[in-house]
């Protein structure tokens, strides 16, 4: 039992702005109170709920890539020493599993979605989970290039489809689906890329990225999984794409949708040489279309390395650094590209990047439709997420910012124009209650009496980045963890996992298209439930 | 700089129409590689399977495998790293000369053609054995290759793919990485990971002798190591869990007999295309797994007082 | 002049990490904290004074006596000073150096001067593997300073160096120049194979003839004007580099076309 008084609490789920007010936990939930008990007084103390991380990329064979990949970043990084009761770990670029946990817990993230999770080693991303202390996990699986359902759809057999979808979200115990550059990558997987919108993908005749993206969303929505089609559009990172993205935003057009990493689809101009930042048509169209949610992705100054499912961008990035490029194929299904790189402030492309990223954060009105993210590891260490809260409180902060940048930016972007100022009720928002929320985890990001007891208290300080870096408590279903920067315990997470229904024939119809396309047998695909540590059921639901 | 390009088996299955084996022999030693993967399977891409598929040889000697290959290239030994950093300056147009060629053993045709029927290729595979990768060179030659395989994607869609040897070898190389972010050759004694081959790697250590005990899971150094190692194996308390005797357990100053993995010990083993593949027992054994013994062992050494002395619980700076 | 003595009393039964045994470490320190000093016997934290008797303080100029072929990662990271060795010394010796100067009367370990940016090393004896090189996965080896071996070297010879001058006065082995992008290399004895693989940019030059790779072009004799200066500092070291006409010429490659790099091979043709 652990009491929390005199604190000032922000709890946007329950419309709470900066009141003070005594918290209850027992059993790892909120109660309304008890006597007795361990008291922490948190007066003149800042309470959050606990941070939800909707879109990163923790767990499994892309960042393990990643992580043989950089030696020189682990070894030039902070260490987590050894105890008796806590394992050591590297942060980083591409930290290590036990020190992710530690990390994410270490500013007061509760709550982690690993994005990308391809069937076929969909058991390698659940081990590697159950290795990430502390915090609770759920994953996505990637559906947009699986070629038998893109064969299906092809041939018009959209039920059918939908029962395939649903099939390898459970066999890869994922909690929803994420689709990576529709087609894209299927046609990467002969050097090539797809492009537009409307044009068949390489090797099919009817079938668009747009008509892929269409029907994923549909599909999701019927099967009435918590969190909607995780989308990552056509074109990430190419000057102009915001033509691409418009257009996919059409085409959800009547289904919920989350588009994933905005930034990086949110460009103008026809080169690198003339990219600018599209951000203000961007959030024109989705400030007027509920439907939808979205991360930022923001990009911030620095090394990091590059990781995606999206293997024509990879490869790009390698021609364009000519540094380290790690690339791998998965039968069927996907494929991904890594390439450590680092984001200059005297690059006009990156320097555009920084600056798109926050304008998305702030021209989106709603905070509870734009979340923060970097696409960790992407466009940068998700540790670094302090930096871009203060990016957003502090419109001078920002100012000293854009003064380092190169002076032919100014009419590339619109960051300058922009006076806001995010209040803490909105950080919070954009933090935990949104992301919660927009994934359907009705335990998470709220302090309300029933919820899961994560919390985080800062102290209450004018730089915003120490003072959501250095968490006074952070509290795991109402266990301490950290306490004033020292890890106190790490405790294990859960796993949440969703089972859409789906025809029992399934198995039977999969089994002798899976024999001809993929080189395990069928048993050995789909991961088994006693292979999940500490799995947590949740309930699809009914969208209209 | 060079980087690691690369694909699952399944994609190999499905799309390769020009396979490379380097300094392997699948054809004895990974016998079902060819049907399996490489060269027999038919598939949407490939309709006529064998057909459509080109596979070249290149080793020191002509194995059973230069019979199932459409194109035998023979290299002088010792000549791997030096041929393939002359494919790397062909595919980049860089003018070579017969003579330049001509101590890898092969002829200027013979290359050129290589070349022009590795960019023609829709989708090329390297696949690399022991051949290369522990002749003289070593790394350097397996980053040889990755290289070449990296540059070829200016070109067409190319990977290159390691055969690995015995054991789980793969599977305790994706553990460590996303445990301590390194593969192998890693030294915890400053309470932390930290990676240095040719410092770290086994081998080494036990070469010059920097340890004072061995712990071996499902290796048998004793019969694959120099001798110097093997000699300090034997003079170190050496435990050793194996199901088997093995050379070390003999040598070893305690031998756990534990339960064969895969056999009847569940698990996970990691394919060399780092596809996870679930183990499941089909047999009873009386003997204990693997990880019940460390487990237990841990949990015996939690019971002693720490030997670290008073750390900091972060190092901003590694040594 | 005040200096710091240490002499090695007890053998090390396995590796001890010493990187408190820097000028940078000790300057400031009085002899009661320069005897406790953290070292690692294996994993266990020990004293300095448990394995070295300790003469002196507060100073930057270190004397060690003893057999420290165990003794890893002496003057890393050190900025001034000098360190002298009498005897064998363990692996990273100066690894990561920004200046000051290490002088060892025996042989060195691996890794000396590894990713070194500046200062000087001197080895009498022979040296390791990985000379002035980049460690695993990093971009950039050595990037400025001189490492001078009298005797032989191991493989990877300034592998990846940028900035900074090897002169290795016995043979090199295997893949010296490795990936080079700058610098100079000097092999008085010549080296085994793969000299200069990969390179991009660069000069190594071998007084011995060399087995080159097939990816290097040979590009004219002659006698560059640089060597002249290049000579004339060398011999403040104490290396002699020929450069006059009269008693032979240099025959330059150009390479690793496999790159393709614009690194220079020189190799001594003495006049007959």
């Amino acid at each position: 039992m652990l009491r929390i008084t005199g604190g000032t609490i922000y709890d946007p789920a329950n419309g709470i702005n900066g009141e003070v007010r005594d918290l209850y936990v027992e059993d790892g939930k909120f109660v309304s109170s008890f006597t007795g008990g361990r008291t922490i007084d948190a007066t003149g103390l800042v309470i959050f709920p606990g941070g939800v991380d909707v879109h990163t990329h923790v767990a499994g064979g892309s960042i393990n890539f990643a992580r043989a990949m950089t030696p020189e970043d682990h070894r030039r990084t902070q260490a987590f020493i050894r105890s008796q009761t806590r394992r050591s770990g590297l942060g980083g670029m591409a930290p290590t599993t036990f020190a992710t946990g530690y990390l994410y817990a270490g500013m007061g993230f509760t709550t982690v979605n690993e994005a990308a999770v391809p069937v076929l080693s969909a058991r390698h991303t659940h081990e590697e989970m159950a290795d990430i202390p502390i915090v609770d996990k759920s994953c996505l699986v990637l559906m947009a290039n699986n070629e038998i359902m893109l064969d299906l759809l092809e041939a018009g057999e959209y039920e059918r489809a939908k029962h395939i979808v649903a099939w390898h979200v459970w066999a890869a115990k994922a909690y929803g689906v994420k689709a990576v550059n529709p087609g894209g990558v299927a046609a990467w997987k002969w050097g090539k890329d797809a492009n537009q919108l409307s044009e068949p993908v390489e090797g099919y005749k009817n079938t668009t990225p747009g008509s892929i993206v269409t029907s994923l969303a549909k599909i999701i929505d019927e099967l009435g999984l918590p969190h909607p089609i995780h989308l990552h559009c056509n074109n990430l990172g190419a000057p102009g794409n915001i033509t691409t993205t418009l257009e996919t935003m059409k085409h959800l057009e009547g289904h919920r949708a989350h588009m994933a990493h905005l930034q990086y689809h949110a460009y103008g101009g026809d080169d690198w040489d003339t990219m600018k930042s599209e951000s203000a048509q961007l959030a024109e169209y989705f400030n007027a279309h509920p439907n939808m949610t979205t991360d930022a992705g923001a990009v911030l100054f620095g090394d990091t390395v590059t990781i995606t499912a999206d293997g024509p961008w990879q490869h790009l990035l390698y021609k364009l650094t000519g540094r380290k490029w790690g690339n791998l194929d998965v039968e069927n299904e996907t494929g991904c590209g890594i390439v450590p790189y680092s984001y200059r402030p005297s690059n006009l492309v990156n320097a555009v990047q920084w600056a798109t990223g926050l304008e998305l954060l702030l021209l989106i009105d709603d905070p509870w439709r734009v979340f923060l993210s970097t696409d960790h590891p992407n466009g940068a260490c998700f540790w670094r997420y302090p930096e871009i809260v203060q990016l957003l409180m502090c419109a001078d902060f920002r100012k000293e910012c854009m003064a380092g940048l190169p002076p032919e930016i100014m009419n590339r972007i619109t960051l300058p124009e922009i006076n806001r100022e995010y209040t803490l009720y909105e950080i919070a928002t954009i933090m935990s209650a949104g992301p919660a929320r927009a994934l359907g985890l009705q335990q998470k990001g709220n302090l309300g009496i029933g919820k899961d007891a994560d919390m985080v208290i800062y102290h209450s300080d004018k730089d915003i980045a120490r003072m959501f870096g250095h968490p006074r408590y952070v509290i795991k279903r109402g266990e301490i963890v950290i306490e004033e920067g020292d890890i106190r315990e790490t405790p294990d997470g859960s796993e949440y996992l969703v089972k859409p229904s789906f025809d029992p024939g399934t198995d039977e119809f999969l089994r002798p298209l899976f024999e001809d396309r993929y080189c395990m047998s069928f048993e050995n695909y789909p991961v088994e439930m006693e292979r999940i540590e500490r799995p947590d059921l949740q309930q699809c639901i009914t969208t209209e | 700089m060079g980087g690691k390009v690369t694909c699952t088996l399944g994609e190999v299955k499905n799309r390769a129409d020009f396979i490379v084996y380097w300094g392997g022999n699948p054809a004895e030693c990974h016998p079902r590689h060819f049907t399996k993967y490489t060269l027999m399977q038919k598939s949407p891409f490939l309709p006529r399977g064998r057909k459509d598929r080109t596979m070249v040889l290149v080793d020191i000697r002509e194995t059973k495998s230069a019979k199932a290959s459409n194109i035998f290239l023979q290299v002088r030994p010792g000549k791997d790293f030096e041929l393939i950093t002359l494919l790397r300056a062909m595919i980049k147009d860089q003018p070579i000369s017969e003579a330049q060629v001509a101590e890898t053993g092969l002829t200027i045709e013979q290359l050129q053609d290589f070349v022009s029927r590795m960019k023609a290729a829709k989708y090329g595979v390297f696949f690399f054995g022991m051949g290369l990768s522990m002749t003289r060179g070593k790394h350097m030659n397996s980053a040889a290759l990755l290289t070449l395989a990296a540059e070829m994607n200016a070109f067409t869609k190319f990977v290159a793919m390691p055969m690995r040897g015995h054991g789980n070898v793969t599977g305790a190389d994706v553990i460590m990485r996303w445990q301590t972010g390194y593969p192998f050759g890693i030294s915890f004694n400053r309470g932390y990971p930290r990676y240095n081959p040719g410092e770290f790697s086994t081998v080494d250590v036990l070469v010059r002798g920097d340890t004072d005990c061995a712990f071996i899971i499902g290796a048998d150094p004793g019969a694959t190591m120099p001798q110097p190692a093997i000699d300090h194996l034997a003079k170190v308390p050496t435990i050793v869990l194996d199901p088997h005797v093995t050379h070390t357990s003999k040598l070893a100053r305690v031998h756990i007999t534990t339960a064969p993995a895969g056999i009847s010990a569940p698990g996970t083993a990691y394919r060399m295309d780092e596809i996870p593949l679930p183990l499941r027992p089909a047999l009873k054994s009386p003997y204990p797994s693997d990880e019940e013994v460390v487990r237990r062992i841990k949990e015996a050494l939690l019971e002693k007082p720490d030997w670290m002395g008073e750390r900091p619980q972060m190092l901003q700076n590694q040594i | 002049m005040n200096k710091i003595k240490l002499t090695l009393k007890k053998n090390p039964t396995v590796v001890l990490e010493t990187e408190v045994i820097s000028p940078d470490y000790f300057l400031e320190r009085t002899h009661e904290e320069i005897c406790a000093s953290v070292v690692y016997h294996g994993k266990r934290e020990k004293r300095l004074d448990e394995f070295f008797d300790v003469d002196g303080e507060r100073s930057d100029c270190i004397e060690i006596h003893g057999d420290l072929q165990r003794v890893r990662h002496v003057g890393r990271a050190m900025t001034r000073g000098e360190v002298t060795i009498h005897g064998d010394v363990g692996m990273h010796l100066g690894a990561l150096m920004n200046g000051g100067v290490i002088e060892v009367h025996g042989n060195a370990g691996d890794w000396v001067g590894g990713e070194m940016k500046r200062g000087k090393i001197h080895i009498h004896g022979d040296a390791g593997q990985q000379v002035g090189a980049a460690y695993r996965g990093s971009i950039i080896g050595m990037t400025g300073g001189t490492i001078l071996v009298d005797g032989n070297a191991g493989i990877e010879v300034g592998m990846r160096m940028r900035r900074g001058m090897i002169v290795i006065g016995g043979a090199a082995r295997d893949f010296a120049g490795l990936q080079m992008k700058g610098g100079t290399i000097v092999l008085c004895g010549g080296a085994e194979i793969r000299t200069g693989a990969w390179m991009q940019r660069g000069t190594i030059i071998s007084l011995k003839n060399l087995a080159l790779m097939p990816t290097f072009a040979e590009s004219g004799v002659y006698n560059p004007t640089f060597l002249n200066v290049y000579s004339r500092h060398l011999k403040t070291l104490g290396v002699q580099l020929p450069f006059a006409e009269v008693d032979g010429r240099y025959r330059r490659y150009s390479g690793d076309q496999g790159v393709p790099g614009k690194g220079e091979i020189l190799i001594w043709e003495p006049a007959v």
